[in-house]
């Protein structure tokens, strides 16, 4: 549901080869010229007003409503009235706040989750070959209206720390986008861990990937592939197809001790 | 209490306050803060604390230590000079935040304080 405003691509010579790159100086000329409107690509879409991004959506994300409803805090039908009626004014947000449905302090807090989870897999999307967001449809509007506007710089820092946390965790991306299952630790660990990372240790069934358990169970996509990404590197949970050798290409040089050790950590677990 | 801000600028009315910030644990991003920051950066205190909060959080040692077991409620370091307390937010949907203040520890009240952050985290989501 957006307002009509002027469309096209604004930067023609888009490198699929760093699509956060690209996307992020798009995003930087947004915000020195304070425009409104909403940033599209192939991984969602970014919303911003007077150059601060306002909400942001991905397919890889859960949204709002079924974050609020995936434990019960709001009822499929709470949540439907609010768009159906504060949609056509830009105002679902503020109508549950108004209506006494939530606290300004959940709405926040729960946007902000959906807000840096979804502008995460816009700017870093799961496909490193899918094209960055370059269409900008001025003026569009999206129909929560704006509830806690994120500063550009604060968004794309975050980005960047996101990003190098996955790495630390586990410098190996093949489990973000795959199904992942339990290993035989992984099924001995029964309830160790805590919270939502035992709650992805149980999804991980060999059929669901990490973003399709993150939509199970309504929780942050980004917080599941760091979950994933940890319980991997504990030996808790694999690709069905772990066995096949990792990307090709020489490893970087700071790299190789770590590739030996998981050669030789691949080796025991065949044994 | 309007939000985020507005228990930000109520947690800065507790005795001996110097800073404090509502921060996702998950990665460490400061969704709000009022005062000053340890260090004058709130941003990289963020990150650090929390690094602390995750650890604590996720750690079965602390929630399952006796037979009512449940999630860790507070963090409490105290350093020559300040405290540091985390509260952390209990909310009825997937979040990881938590509550944080710095406190001069020679005007502080521990017990107040903890007191007083447990009222805010809890009003910040009462609908």
């Amino acid at each position: 549901m957006t307002a009509p405003g002027p469309a096209g691509p604004i930067s023609p010579a888009a490198s699929p080869a760093a699509p956060a790159e690209t996307a992020g100086r798009t995003l930087d000329r947004l915000a020195s010229e304070r425009a409104t409107g909403a940033l599209h690509g192939c991984a969602g879409a970014l919303y911003l007003a007077d150059g601060a991004v306002v909400h942001a959506e991905s397919p890889a994300v859960p949204d709002l409503g079924r974050r609020l409803t995936a434990r019960g805090r709001l009822s499929p039908q709470a949540w439907e009235e609010a768009v159906a009626e504060g949609g056509p004014g830009y105002r679902a947000g503020s109508l549950l706040v108004e209506r006494g449905r939530l606290s300004r302090g959940e709405l926040e807090l729960c946007h902000l989750s959906a807000l840096f989870d979804a502008a995460y897999f816009v700017l870093s999307p799961l496909d490193p070959a899918q094209r960055a967001p370059d269409r900008f449809l001025g003026e569009a509007r999206h129909w929560l209206g704006p509830i806690r506007p994120v500063p550009v710089p604060l968004l794309r820092r975050e980005v960047v720390r996101r990003r190098r946390l996955l790495e630390r965790a586990w410098p190996r991306p093949e489990v973000d986008a795959a199904p992942v299952v339990r290993t035989c630790g992984g099924e001995r660990a029964g309830p160790a861990g805590a919270g939502g990372r035992r709650a992805v240790l149980a999804a991980a069934d060999g059929v669901r990937t990490p973003v399709q358990i993150a939509r199970a169970l309504g929780r942050s996509a980004f917080a599941t592939l760091f979950d994933v990404r940890r319980l991997a590197a504990a030996g808790l949970v694999r690709t069905p197809c772990a066995d096949a050798p990792a990307a090709p290409g020489p490893p970087p040089p700071a790299a190789l001790e770590l590739s030996l050790l998981y050669r030789i950590r691949d080796a025991l677990e065949a044994l | 209490m309007t939000g985020i801000d507005g228990c930000l600028a109520e947690a800065m009315t507790i005795p001996g306050a110097r800073g404090a910030s509502l921060v996702d644990w998950t990665s460490g991003l400061a969704l709000g803060e009022a005062g000053e920051g340890p260090g004058r950066d709130h941003e990289s205190a963020a990150a650090d604390t929390a690094e602390l909060a995750r650890l604590a959080f996720e750690n079965s040692a602390f929630t399952g230590a006796t037979a009512r077991t449940g999630p860790v409620e507070d963090l409490i370091v105290t350093a020559r000079g300040s405290y540091h307390l985390v509260r952390f937010v209990e909310t009825d949907f997937d979040s990881s935040v938590f509550l944080y203040l710095w406190l001069d520890r020679a005007e502080a009240n521990l017990a107040v304080a903890l007191f007083r952050l447990k009222g805010l985290t809890e009003r910040l989501v009462l609908a």
